[in-house]
């Protein structure tokens, strides 16, 4: 019979525990020094994050105190949850909601997949030139004010514009679409579409980019088509960026917009142009009453990271990374 | 408001001045219910004691055409066609003693650099004190001000526009004012004879909380909103006499005439905001009035108004007005007029200008803009005034005494009369350097254009007079013409001048009925919404702020 060797460990189970630790932070040390250069050039990044994003975040209080300027954060006095239950009391509110999520809608189904169509359609078009050409016309609108942008649409689809005229000069009956509050949602996607489309392109052209030539030769090799190329090649390439967008812009389903509603609120009426911004700005702002408005921003804000949250959850149950895993 | 009061309406609103002696208003400014400083009350006797004497000018300066004595102690501007040729020089010495002060003030334009500024170098060096601007811009001021008071950085001369107080809880704010009482009240003022020539109705409006705080900046004898004007040239050749308009029926069969919409013509702009002397309801600042059977009503109550938009909207529904004004496009009417795209607008007076003329002929060389004459649907014009000035400087309450007077000798210097010496170096600068005059009148040098835009002027200024814009002078004859029959029927409404805070819980109340009004006025809803919203704005504290004014009425008088 052989006997079996009593193994007593070497050191102490405790004394174990701190060798380990101790080799952690020696690894930690080290990889800092190597990455020394990458974490300093992010400094300047998160600082501004810190300054602009997260100190202006106390100013939240705003929203549970009675703000008023002259007594300032320190010395207004608090109202708990009494703003918010105002806010939620005002139908005024509820109706700014509804058209916010409603335009959101509108716009995640109109508008979000063009970007992704255009960017597959530039990517088939050989002539480089033709290419460069063409994005740099598509993505110009991304720099105009939206002032600009919707004076120019007054200009072309206006009453008094060069449609309209062209219109009554032969006799025909005009197009009512700048004024018209029940097809305001499908202008503003339209608007939308114009400036915005182009920019957007840039992070599926990237994305297209990445897609490896080589799946494309053997795919016709095989005698797939065009379509069933994009199908099974090129969809499923950008898959993860689109999945990535999607989770951000349902994380922003509550920013609409402001600017482009503000300007064309008179044009169109409260009923159809008020969203969750011009609210704020109207009530909160506009009046000095700056808890309201904080109230419904916060309110945004708390909804929209329930929302992003929930949708990475769902990305990552399609097998894809979403906005960040773990 | 129904609009908010930019540059261009309050330029309308300013000008037209002289002395009024108010019969006897009673000032009160009452404080906000959120921050209470408690209802500052005046009294007839007390008031007395407050408005500093009127003396009136003795410079011996003689405009062209005298200003015209109106009812209830309004009147037009005086008129200079040219510049007096030797002006006087109404002060005596240097007023100031070397001191140094920062001052904000608000600028619709371009911000002039201030380092080799030849033009505040030289008003500096006449002042004998060195006043630093600190332009700031005017459509963003009503954000730069909260700011400035709640980190307490007031600078030691501040303006602030009347349409900018409401956002301030005003009572409040005034507290962090000088008290200009002690200096200015009664006989003190005649230690500054140029501010002992401000009307009392210029300084009337300058007190809150019983005290005197702040100087008056543009103001005129008869201020008020604006009025209807037409291209008189498009009128002649249409064969349309504007005097044959007096009635709202009139008014709109003109929509037809004038509509010829294939040629991209429309009658009318939006005229909502100036039908209010047509219909009888007031206009901002003004709310409230007060009715036959003595009950007090806010302008969403008044009949007319239902009767303006009712009007204003059977227009829209006819087409007669520009789709551009249907859609809010409020910022280009001007171009729209000056353009024939539109034969009838409304403006303020400061729109009808030389420099008005000037824009207007550059697209269409027989471009003449002309008023047409008050009248009114029931048959008996009226027009209601509002309150002499429409913007206001205060000093810091943190000024010593002796840095107080300087300040006020400073602005005794600065509210020189037109026609003085003074007066071309504030608004001018230096002959040759930053103006010439051209044609009897002064113009400004390049160089001018550069450096000089309203800074000083926006601290105080003399009695508004209407003048001349180098070769317009028939424009300005036809606006005092104009100006001298309008002040015939000047009326003081509800409340007039009386500086009144409301309380801040009601501040929101009027957006939904503001947006119900462009709903209506623009045709896209019925009048019912626009009444429906009114209920609305009743219970909800529309009520509640009429008992607030019963009690000031019943404590103060209503200042008429």
């Amino acid at each position: 019979m052989t006997a079996i060797p009593e193994t007593t460990p070497a050191v102490p189970v405790a004394a174990e525990h701190d060798a380990a630790r101790t080799r952690r932070r020696a690894e930690r040390r080290r990889r800092l020094r190597r990455d020394r250069a990458l974490l300093i050039m992010t400094v300047p990044a998160v600082l501004l994050l810190v300054v602009f994003n997260y100190v202006p975040m106390f100013g939240a209080a705003t929203a549970f105190q009675n703000y008023s300027i002259y007594a300032g954060f320190m010395h207004s006095p608090w109202v708990g949850l009494e703003t918010f239950r105002q806010l939620f009391a005002d139908p005024l509110f509820w109706g700014a909601l509804e058209n916010t999520v409603v335009l959101s809608l509108v716009q995640l189904v109109l508008f979000f997949p063009v970007p992704i169509a255009l960017a597959v359609l530039l990517n088939s078009i050989m002539s480089g030139k033709v290419r460069t050409i063409v994005q740099s016309v598509v993505y110009l609108p991304h720099f105009f004010s939206w002032v600009l942008a919707v004076t120019i649409f007054q200009e072309m689809l206006g009453g008094a514009g060069a449609l309209n005229t062209a219109l009554r000069q032969h006799g025909l009956a005009t197009w009512n679409i700048m004024t018209d509050p029940g097809t305001f949602k499908y202008l503003i996607t339209s608007q939308v579409v114009w400036k915005e489309a182009g920019w957007g392109i840039i992070v599926f052209l990237a994305a297209l980019a990445a897609i490896d030539q080589n799946l494309y030769e053997a795919a016709a090799a095989d005698g797939a088509g065009r379509w069933r190329r994009m199908w099974h090649i090129t969809l499923p390439g950008i898959r993860g960026v689109v999945v990535l967008m999607l989770v951000l812009r349902l994380g922003n389903v509550l920013t609409v917009g402001f600017e482009q509603m503000l300007i064309q609120r008179g044009a169109v009426g409260r009923d159809a142009a008020e969203v969750l911004d011009t609210y704020a700005y109207y009530y909160g702002v506009v009046n000095a009453n700056f808890s309201l408005g904080a109230a419904a921003s916060l309110f945004k804000g708390v909804f929209s990271l329930i929302v992003i949250l929930a949708a990475n959850k769902i990305a990552h149950l399609a097998g894809e990374d979403g906005l960040y895993r773990r | 408001m129904s609009q908010p009061l930019d540059r261009r309406r309050f330029l309308g609103m300013a000008g037209l001045g002289a002395v009024a002696v108010a019969g006897g208003a009673l000032i009160a400014g009452c404080g906000d219910a959120k921050t209470s400083s408690g209802p500052g009350t005046t009294n007839k006797d007390q008031l007395q004691l407050l408005l500093p004497a009127y003396v009136a000018a003795a410079t011996g300066i003689k405009p062209d055409i005298p200003s015209v004595q109106g009812t209830n102690g309004f009147f037009s501007d005086a008129v200079f066609l040219s510049y007096p040729a030797n002006p006087v020089t109404t002060s005596t010495g240097v007023p100031g003693k070397g001191g140094s002060y920062t001052a904000t003030t608000p600028l619709w334009g371009a911000i002039p650099s201030s380092s080799g500024n030849a033009y505040y170098d030289a008003v500096n060096k006449a002042l004998g004190a060195t006043i630093k601007l600190q332009p700031a811009d005017g459509s963003n001021y009503d954000k730069v001000l909260p700011t400035l008071f709640a980190g307490d950085k007031l600078p030691d001369w501040i303006q602030i526009p009347s349409w900018n107080m409401g956002l301030l809880g005003f009572a409040d704010a005034v507290n962090k004012f000088a008290d200009l009482g002690p200096y200015l009240s009664g006989d003190a003022v005649k230690a500054y004879p140029n501010l002992a020539a401000v009307p009392t109705a210029a300084w009337q409006c300058c007190i809150w909380n019983g005290k005197l705080y702040g100087l008056p900046v543009y103001y005129g004898g008869a201020t008020f909103n604006g009025m209807l004007m037409y291209r008189k040239d498009i009128f002649d050749k249409e064969g349309i006499n504007a005097d044959e308009i007096n009635t709202p029926d009139a008014l709109a069969a003109l929509g037809k005439q004038l509509t010829n919409a294939a040629a991209g013509r429309w009658a009318f702009d939006d005229l909502y905001g100036y039908l209010n002397n047509v219909f009888k309801f007031p206009a901002d600042p003004n709310r409230w009035i007060i009715d036959s059977s003595g009950k007090i009503l806010h302008r969403y109550e008044t009949p007319g108004i239902v009767e303006a938009l009712t009007w204003q909207q059977s227009m829209a529904k006819a087409g007669y007005i520009h789709p551009d004004a249907l859609a809010d496009k409020s910022q280009d009417a001007k171009q729209r007029f000056w353009s024939g795209k539109v034969v009838v607008t409304g403006d303020g007076a400061g729109a009808w200008a030389g420099d008005d003329a000037k824009s207007g002929q550059a697209a269409n060389p027989t471009y003449n803009r002309q008023a047409f004459k008050i009248f009114a649907a029931d048959g008996k014009p009226e027009v209601l005034m509002n309150p002499s000035a429409g913007m206001y400087s205060f000093l810091n309450a943190k000024l010593s005494a002796d840095q107080v007077k300087e300040c006020l000798a400073v602005a005794n210097y600065l509210a020189a009369p037109y026609g003085s010496a003074e007066w071309l170096t504030v608004n001018y600068g230096t002959a040759g350097t930053d103006y010439t005059i051209v044609g009897g009148n002064p113009v400004l040098t390049e160089r001018g254009n550069k450096e000089v835009a309203t800074t000083y002027q926006f601290l105080i200024t003399p009695l508004t007079s209407t003048t001349v814009k180098a070769g317009f002078t028939q424009v300005t004859k036809d606006y005092a013409a104009w100006q001298g029959e309008m002040v015939k029927y000047a009326v003081k409404p509800a409340f007039y001048g009386m500086n009144i805070t409301e309380p801040a819980q009601y501040a929101k109340l009027t957006q939904p009925v503001e947006d119900a009004i462009k709903d209506v006025r623009y045709g896209r809803k019925p009048i019912s919404a626009f009444q429906d919203a009114v209920k609305t704005w009743q219970s909800q504290g529309g009520n509640a702020l009429r008992a607030f004014y019963e009690d000031i009425r019943q404590k103060y008088g209503t200042g008429q």
